[in-house]
């Protein structure tokens, strides 16, 4: 399946499907406008198959794109939540509007998955903004409330302003290494292009996370959009924002420096980060104490859980020695838990009505355990992984994600910084049980103040709810299986170079009118144009060939197996 | 038979796991009070289950004194572990680089055995306490009430620092429900209260916990594992260890609780429903002196070594201001949870001493103030269910009305106040002894780094425990009759005195009390081997003291320590000689040598017998 469109399979799968769903969609006849929801959840399913029966076992680079362990990853989780996503959002939209409301769902998830194969940086921005347009959509669309609108609106120029910042700093790593390819590009040595282009692209990043100072229109988007689109907002976004961290970081720290010396990112990237990080757990914590609107503490939760995945990505692929020392796979390895529980806990909040209207206060909520017992369960189970407690999911993301903050090699000089940034999360954790607990004790500790109720009929979020329980209780006794898929886009470091696979289509576009930096010709390849006819056959460059500098370590599987 | 034996602690967890789930889909909720229900009632299911757990405890317990170590000797005589199943948990080890190892691994040992005994034998009894008391969303306390058995059950089996952390961590979330729903007027900010402060500190214990497994890894190829057997084998620097011992104090501190951080416990005992006191005074509270005396000890010695007069001034501070607290109170169960606070400060002077007497009354302090103090708590819960106050000022003289509770509230006071005859006296007195003689390096052995003035210091506390305890009982119980109005209020089948199914519930434990009183052999026995093997030996361990293979701490260039002959032969060489297992054994020297101080008569006495019997 070496060619772009096996390759390439469940991304054309999710995009073939959403082209259907939105022709269902506006399609006069009833019955096939009925069928929407059902092609969205079949292409997605299927998508799924394919990626799960055909892992990319060797790394393939092609077309501006790179397969490899760490695609099939995310492909595997954007693609399983997917379709937890849609079970929630079932009964969300009207009829009429189901076509857009199920086609933004699968735009985006196709923008995750080519986010995760993207090798450069005008493929890795699109792909971003393919899961952020989308969203702004969805915040707004078939709801007439005043606040979702401004939520939506908010949510699309603060987007634009962060979508510019990320393209600014990508312009200056560009104008900095002069290629676009990320597999060639080599910012190892520091320079003030580097900088400002890497720290642009972090605050432009930040935004998608929600991450502090760029978090502040989390709440108010999280609270103006329908509760199932809410619990896919904390997925979405966060997924495609790590990823593109992970991969301009190790553009920073080139594999083989890793290799040889630690995981040791330059001062201004790691200090901006750490400070990012403290802030954004503190912070998130802190207001989330001050809600009473268990949307608003949700989104607070949820700029939290940014801060402790980004205390994994400083950590790094750590290769020196030691065990469980891969921050990036235990950022992995937290973010589907957190998309698990999020999603649970906003999917209760999309079955909960009061009098007619969405549950959205705490008070909205007490007495839940009297009114629907299973629904309150479900809610207390969600929320204490989101605390960490033992023995839910989250509390394993925790401990892989402190573990490895703790076990941050002291002698590249970031040891204490580390220990200490664990520290703030940990007593961040202490700090989040504070409002976790206040809506346990909304649905079990008091007596109805409203008359809670789940909505009838609405199957799809019961479902959807339930898969997201039994993924956090699963996962909370047995992480074993997600543990070991997490650590294998990082597993390999050490593996020799030239197990990459190189496919290529055209040769590398030599552009004369750029001029060379520090003597040396710009490279850069571009993908084909469209229109061109027959795609050429793939040309097979040997490994051998190619310079050891561009070989991308990162995803070779090495002598495994 | 050796199946049984490495599941049966898997099965004493897995049991009050199975019966909150039959309780949640089966149970009904019955009538309350003392009528039966219609159907499977909730409040029988759960009994019934928790009455199982107690029969599989006995069990346990049989098979223990049962089992033999490698040697052929038992392992109750050399302090070892037994009932171990170790299993696979999570396991990674595919990658060369990160390498995962958890653990299920579960055993008992002396130290955890009495504790898992206690737990098995109150739930029950609280289990049935609560018939009466709790009218209220039956099918969800009681099953709640048995996940919390199962929670404290899993930590005192649990040898893998993660497995304990995960049982420590999750015994928050049922009690949390039941004081938060089932609990007295402040029932939501005293649960709030409890769980944060609770957690906050647990949250230090964890980043201790992932470290010290960091440090393993680094130390032992590379494996990531919370094993405690690789734990205890550490090499840590002093730097290292007072960390570590500062992070788990955060967590254990606050649990036990010792003197600053204790301000979480009166309120969260006042609100409790009876039960929930039961379980907290008589458990819970013992994990974090089960912590410390697990971990602390053995794995951070000289950590311990260098703070332990800090740890015994605050248990003294704790001691004397608990008393004096309790002294002033007018609410029975305010006054009871601040005995408590001065209790298990006893309980961590003893452990500070870091002798033999010391550790191993502080162990059966454990057990002993979970006997008498959740004794306690459910006679007032008694009381609370008739009178609906606990205030001192409006009830009073109820000796005449209730005769049977005052014999009960009496008894158990007595226990409290360490009455010479009863459990609390033997324990109370251990740990002074240890404190006392903590300092001097008899007969070879190290010394330990508490002394005499911290025992003078301690010893005070019982008498301000006396004077409030009996101040409490003669309150209550004496003087003209008090009653409010309306009262008592005999609903739901109570009686004006105890009914049978109360005087029932207190009944054992009274027996348990007169038992350990009289013959402490029983549990010490057991308990002395453990503390030495487990604790001690290790906390010594660098200043070239190891265990013989017998028992005692020798040095390992001095061979044997043998004490002065004038020391006589004690009660568990002449064992040993009965039995024809005669090893090499060195009497123990004075202040190692239980047997010398007040309770060997019982032990010779059996001993005599098992002759006579041959």
């Amino acid at each position: 399946m070496n060619d772009l469109f096996g390759l390439l399979a469940p991304e054309l799968i999710v995009t073939g499907g959403a082209a259907a769903v939105l022709l269902l969609g506006v399609s006069a006849a009833e019955p096939a406008r009925g069928y929407t929801r059902l092609v969205a959840l079949f292409s997605v399913f299927l998508a799924f198959c394919v990626t799960w029966y055909d892992p990319v076992e060797k790394p393939v680079e092609l077309a501006g794109m790179r397969f490899g362990p760490l695609s099939y990853y995310v492909r595997l989780i954007a693609l399983s939540i997917g379709m937890l996503v849609l079970l929630v959002n079932w009964h969300l939209p009207a009829p009429q509007e189901r076509g857009e409301h199920f086609a933004m769902i699968l735009f985006s998830l196709t923008g995750i998955m080519l986010t995760s194969l993207a090798d450069d940086l005008v493929l890795l921005f699109l792909a971003v903004e393919l899961v952020s347009v989308p969203n702004y959509v969805l915040v707004s669309i078939g709801r007439s409330d005043i606040r979702a609108q401004e939520a939506g609106l908010k949510y699309f120029f603060l987007g634009a302003l962060s979508a510019g910042l990320l393209v600014y700093g990508f312009s200056f790593l560009y104008g900095a290494s002069g290629t676009t390819v990320l597999s060639r590009m080599s910012l190892a040595e520091e320079g003030g292009f580097v900088t400002v282009g890497l720290l642009l692209a972090f605050c432009g990043l930040a935004f998608k996370v929600a991450a502090v100072p760029f978090h502040t229109y989390a709440a108010d988007v999280y609270q103006g959009a329908a509760a199932p689109v809410t619990g896919l907002l904390g997925f979405f976004p966060k997924v495609a924002g790590f990823v593109a961290f992970i991969k301009l970081l190790l553009l920073v720290q080139p594999p083989a420096q890793v290799l040889a010396r630690g995981w040791d990112l330059p001062s201004p990237a790691f200090v901006f980060l750490w400070m990012a990080a403290a802030a954004t757990m503190t912070v998130g914590n802190v207001l989330g104490l001050m809600q009473s609107n268990v949307k608003r503490m949700l989104a607070y939760s949820s700029i939290a859980h940014s801060g402790y995945m980004l205390v994994a990505l400083l950590a790094g692929p750590v290769v020196s020695g030691g065990p469980l020392r891969d921050g990036l796979s235990a950022m992995l390895f937290y973010i589907v838990i957190y998309g698990v529980m999020n999603l649970g806990a906003f999917a209760v909040l999309a079955l909960i009505q009061v009098r007619g209207a969405p549950a959205e206060e705490l008070d909205d909520l007490a007495g839940l355990s009297r009114r629907e017992p299973l629904a309150a369960l479900a809610l207390a189970v969600c929320v204490f992984s989101l605390m960490g407690m033992p023995p839910t999911a989250g509390f394993f993301g925790k401990v892989y994600v402190f573990s490895t903050a703790l076990a941050t090699d002291p002698s590249m000089g970031r040891g204490p910084a580390m220990v200490a940034l664990a520290v703030v999360g940990l007593l961040n954790s202490a700090v989040a049980a504070g409002y976790y607990l206040r809506i346990v004790a909304a649905c079990y500790l008091r007596e109805p103040v409203a008359e809670p109720a789940a909505r009838p009929r609405d199957h799809g979020v019961r479902l959807g709810l339930l898969g997201c329980c039994v993924a956090v209780l699963v996962l909370g006794v047995w992480p074993e299986g997600l543990l070991k898929m997490a650590r294998m886009p990082f597993d390999d470091l050490t593996a020799p170079a030239g197990a990459v696979t190189r496919l290529e289509q055209n040769p590398p576009l030599i552009l004369p009118a750029i001029p060379a930096v520090n003597g040396e010709p710009l490279v850069m390849t571009h993908p084909r144009p469209p229109g061109q006819g027959q795609l050429p056959q793939p040309r097979i460059v040997s490994p051998t060939l190619a310079p050891p500098s561009s070989a991308f370590l990162i995803e070779s599987t090495g002598t495994k197996r | 038979m050796i199946e049984l034996q490495e599941w049966i602690l898997t099965l004493l967890i897995a049991a009050p796991l199975a019966g909150a789930a039959a309780v949640a889909l089966f149970g009904t909720a019955g009538a309350g009070g003392d009528r039966p229900a219609e159907g499977t009632s909730a409040r029988g299911l759960a009994l019934a289950f928790s009455l199982l757990t107690a029969g599989l405890a006995v069990v346990a317990v049989a098979l223990f004194f049962q089992a033999r170590g490698p040697t052929g000797r038992p392992v109750a005589d050399g302090g070892e572990y037994a009932l171990v199943l170790d299993l696979s948990w999570v396991r990674d080890t595919d990658s060369i680089r990160r390498q995962v190892d958890f653990r299920y691994h579960v055993g008992v040992d002396g130290l955890s055995l009495w504790l898992l005994a206690l737990t098995a034998f109150i739930t029950p009894l609280a289990v049935w306490a609560s018939f009466s008391g709790i009218r209220d969303r039956q099918r969800e306390y009681y099953a709640l009430m048995l996940l919390l058995e199962a929670g404290m059950i899993g930590v005192f089996c649990a040898r893998d620092l993660l497995l304990f952390y995960i049982f420590f961590e999750f015994t928050l979330v049922p009690l949390f429900l039941l004081i938060g729903v089932w609990g007295g007027p402040q029932r939501r900010s005293a649960a709030g209260k409890f769980f944060l402060y609770t957690f906050a500190g647990s949250m230090l214990t964890f980043a201790g916990v992932l470290y010290l497994a960091w440090l393993a890894a680094a130390q032992h190829g590379g494996v990531f594992t919370f094993d405690l057997e690789k734990l205890y084998a550490l090499q840590l620097t002093p730097r290292q260890q007072g960390w570590l011992f500062l992070a788990f104090f955060a967590g254990f501190a606050i649990k036990v609780p010792l003197f600053p951080f204790h301000t979480w416990l009166p309120l969260a005992h006042t609100e409790a429903p009876t039960a929930g006191s039961v379980l907290l005074a008589g458990v819970l509270l013992k994990l974090g002196t089960y912590g410390f005396l697990r971990f602390s000890l053995p794995m951070l010695p000289e950590a311990a070594r260098a703070f332990a007069p800090f740890m015994a001034v605050l248990a003294i501070i704790g001691i004397i201001y608990g008393a004096l607290v309790a002294w002033v109170q007018d609410d029975f169960k305010r006054l009871i949870a601040y005995s408590s606070v001065s209790h298990l400060g006893f309980c961590m002077l003893g452990m500070f001493a870091l002798n033999t007497a010391g550790l191993t009354g502080a162990l059966l302090y454990m057990v002993n103030h979970g006997l008498s103090t959740g004794a306690l708590f459910l006679v007032v819960g008694m009381i609370y269910e008739r009178y609906h106050t606990r205030a001192f000022g409006r009830v009073g003289g109820l000796a005449r009305r209730m005769p049977w509770m005052a014999f009960f509230l009496l008894f158990f006071v007595l226990s409290s106040i360490a009455l010479p005859g009863l459990n609390g006296f033997v324990s109370e007195f251990l740990v002074l002894l240890g404190t006392f003689t903590s300092g001097r390096a008899e007969g070879g052995y190290p010394a330990g780094p508490l002394g005499a003035p911290y025992a003078i210091l301690a010893a005070t506390g019982i008498i301000l425990g006396a004077v409030y305890m009996l101040a409490f009982a003669g309150k209550v119980l004496f003087g003209p009759l008090r009653e409010p109005e309306h009262t008592p209020d005999v609903s739901g089948g109570l009686t004006a005195d105890l009914t049978r199914r109360e005087i029932a519930i207190l009944t054992p434990i009274a027996l348990a009390c007169v038992l350990i009183g009289v013959y402490p052999g029983m549990l010490t026995a057991s308990i002395q081997p453990a503390v030495e093997r487990q604790v001690l030996a290790r906390v010594f361990a660098a200043d070239g003291y190891e265990l013989a293979s017998d028992s005692g701490l020798r040095n390992a260039d001095g061979g044997l320590k043998t004490a002065s002959p004038g020391v006589p032969t004690t009660l568990v060489s002449s064992r040993t000689e009965g039995t024809g297992r005669r090893e090499a054994f060195s009497p123990p020297p004075s202040h190692f040598s239980l047997p010398r101080y007040g309770f060997n008569d019982s032990r010779a006495a059996s001993a005599a017998r098992e002759e006579a019997r041959r």
